[in-house]
């Protein structure tokens, strides 16, 4: 049962941050370096860092997500990174500021539905942590 | 031979005067043929608007607007959250008319947090005006161009299914880029470079 649900799991937000990329890869990285400086949490060289590094990364986690490589250091990764992105939201929600959350491209302005839709995504990247450690566990014991 | 060379540094200061200086019609800032377009929508009450205005719009109007590669379009966004947005997107379209669009304009985000508490929205404006200007804006916000152009705005806000302010749309030919919220002027800068 771990199993499938672990399958399940990553190839979901394997998916999920592989079209994330792509919305991001597909237009000029200033596009992507605006959405994340209307946030207004980080200095000018790390909206510059960010916004050329992030897609990227989302792509190779995409990719071990989807590969199964590495599972649990590709899991904790994802949390983390859903983690800071669900903070910064939050933040942004709380502030009314009306921005775009910068997600999936541009057009898509931080809401309750985002702030939903981003908490199931890292309840889901969690979830795939503590089950990938239980099949580790699992098969360690088997051996 | 000196009715040629006249004539050609007339031309020429014509020229550069058409391509460089910004034409204020009030609302619409600098030269229509420029390269970049950029519709600025937004709220006098909402302080990400003000930020925007301070940090970035100022330096935008000096290095990009004035120098003919942007043309920039001001529209009105009141948004229904805040009870004094609407009148005082009334009160700038009046100002357009009697030709101190500008003048409100910078007055209102000087004095948003004031005008905020104390609802009086066209007292703020008035105070930047001469008491002769101040008159005539009185008797404009009550006629209906003002209404009329607030409503026009507010109608291509939702043509573009804005989520809030400030929005900027910045076209560049058939490029267009949506950009929400208050944007550093480092960045859009930048960003307005890469189109040129």
């Amino acid at each position: 049962m771990t199993r499938w649900i672990t399958l399940a799991l990553r190839l979901v937000l394997g998916a999920i941050f592989l079209y994330a990329a792509w919305t991001k890869l597909r237009q000029p990285w200033l596009v992507f370096a605006l959405s994340i400086d209307a946030y207004r949490l980080l200095p000018e060289w790390a909206v510059f860092t960010v916004a050329r590094v992030l897609p990227w990364l989302e792509l190779a986690l995409g990719v071990m997500l989807v590969a199964g490589l590495q599972l649990r250091l590709t899991a904790m990764a994802t949390a983390t990174l859903l983690a800071g992105f669900y903070v910064a939201m939050i933040y942004s929600f709380s502030a009314g500021s009306g921005i775009d959350c910068g997600c999936f491209g541009v057009g898509e302005a931080v809401s309750a539905r985002t702030l939903v839709r981003d908490g199931l995504l890292l309840a889901a990247a969690v979830a795939l942590v503590i089950s990938s450690g239980r099949r580790r566990r699992m098969s360690l014991a088997m051996a | 031979m000196k009715r040629i060379i006249l004539f050609a540094l007339l031309g020429g200061a014509a020229f550069a005067q058409g391509r460089l200086a910004a034409f204020s019609t009030g609302k619409a800032l600098g030269n229509p043929q420029a390269p970049i377009r950029i519709e600025l929508f937004s709220d006098y009450q909402c302080p990400a608007c003000k930020q925007l205005h301070d940090e970035t719009i100022t330096p935008l109007i000096n290095n990009y607007v004035n120098t003919g590669k942007v043309y920039l379009v001001r529209r009105e966004f009141p948004l229904p959250i805040h009870s004094h947005a609407l009148a005082a997107a009334r009160i700038a379209c009046a100002a357009e008319q009697i030709g101190k669009y500008q003048q409100v304009c910078d007055q209102m985000f000087r004095t948003q947090e004031s005008w905020t508490q104390s609802g009086d929205v066209l007292g703020a404006a008035c105070s930047v005006l001469s008491p002769a200007d101040a008159k005539k804006l009185r008797e404009l916000v009550s006629a209906s161009q003002a209404s009329q152009t607030v409503e026009s705005d507010l109608r291509a806000g939702q043509n573009e299914k804005l989520n809030g302010t400030p929005t900027m749309i910045i076209t560049k030919v058939v490029r267009r880029y949506p950009v929400a919220g208050p944007v550093s002027y480092a960045v859009l800068s930048r960003f307005l470079d890469s189109l040129q």
